[in-house]
């Protein structure tokens, strides 16, 4: 379902604030560096969106399902063999729900997300 | 003016599995462009079963290459890659499948120095399946 091949890991799930951390490991061998760019590998932004959306999944307090991409700011490279953390947060909006991630590597930060979902049954 | 995905070839740098545009059916050079990713369940990404949704994210990506051709008619990449910016108020009306053909509709909103901001929407026989507010786009020399 993704064409990122790494597991996002859950660091720590969402506590009563929402707030949750996630982690990928961005493995030399993902298959996405081939093509973007050959001789040049950037990790997608897209793919860090991916990773954001995968770990809001993973920690998500209802059965949701993405109905938009409310801002994304990519802020730095993302290169492999990097550790990407997010930092997310959770909160409801009327029938909504927002999930906010600051994801970062070594370097500094990468990335600023925020993500609508609907709730789904 | 139609162009096949070897012109498209010609003008990204992007390639295999992350090439996602197949064919342009019409363009504006640096106004407006329509070009067309048809989604089969052959993709990468349905490689270890699941869930056959196509992934939104790359719903976004071949968006965003497509608008990058429109940059690219006016003005070859040269030395410089082509960068995510930004993007904001990007909607998704419903989930698409194998068997649906994406119609990317691009339009330049501003086209500052190296850095281009567009707007659109992808449409599925005829039906909005996601709205563009704003993609930005950036343009920069390789300092390494």
């Amino acid at each position: 379902m993704s064409l990122v091949k790494a597991d996002v890991r859950v660091v720590k799930p969402a506590d009563a604030d929402g707030a949750a951390e996630t982690a990928i490991t961005i493995d030399p061998a993902e298959p996405v560096f081939a093509g973007h760019y050959p001789n040049y590998p950037i990790f997608p932004g897209v793919c860090v969106v991916d990773s954001v959306h995968r770990g809001a999944l993973a920690t998500a307090p209802a059965a949701v399902a993405l109905a938009s991409v409310e801002s994304a700011r990519f802020l730095g490279a993302v290169l492999p063999g990097d550790v990407l953390r997010m930092d997310l947060k959770w909160t409801r909006d009327g029938n909504d729900w927002l999930c906010g991630g600051k994801a970062h590597t070594g370097r500094g930060a990468a990335a600023s997300v925020k993500l609508r979902y609907r709730a789904v049954s | 003016m139609i162009m096949e995905a070897d012109r498209i070839r010609d003008l990204l740098p992007h390639r295999y599995p992350m090439l996602l545009v197949d064919r342009v059916l019409d363009a504006e050079p640096g106004v407006s462009l329509t070009a067309v990713k048809a989604i089969t369940v052959n993709e990468p990404c349905f490689a270890d079963g699941g869930d056959v949704a196509y992934p939104e994210v790359l719903m976004m990506e071949s968006w965003g290459q497509a608008a990058g051709v429109l940059v690219l008619l006016g003005e070859e990449l040269g030395d410089r890659v082509m960068l995510f910016g930004s993007m904001s108020g990007v909607d998704i009306h419903r989930r698409v499948f194998p068997g649906d053909v994406l119609e990317h509709r691009v339009r330049i909103f501003r086209a500052l120095a190296d850095t281009v901001i567009f707007e659109g929407d992808c449409r599925v026989a005829g039906e909005p399946v996601m709205t563009v507010t704003r993609m930005v786009m950036a343009f920069r020399g390789v300092t390494t």
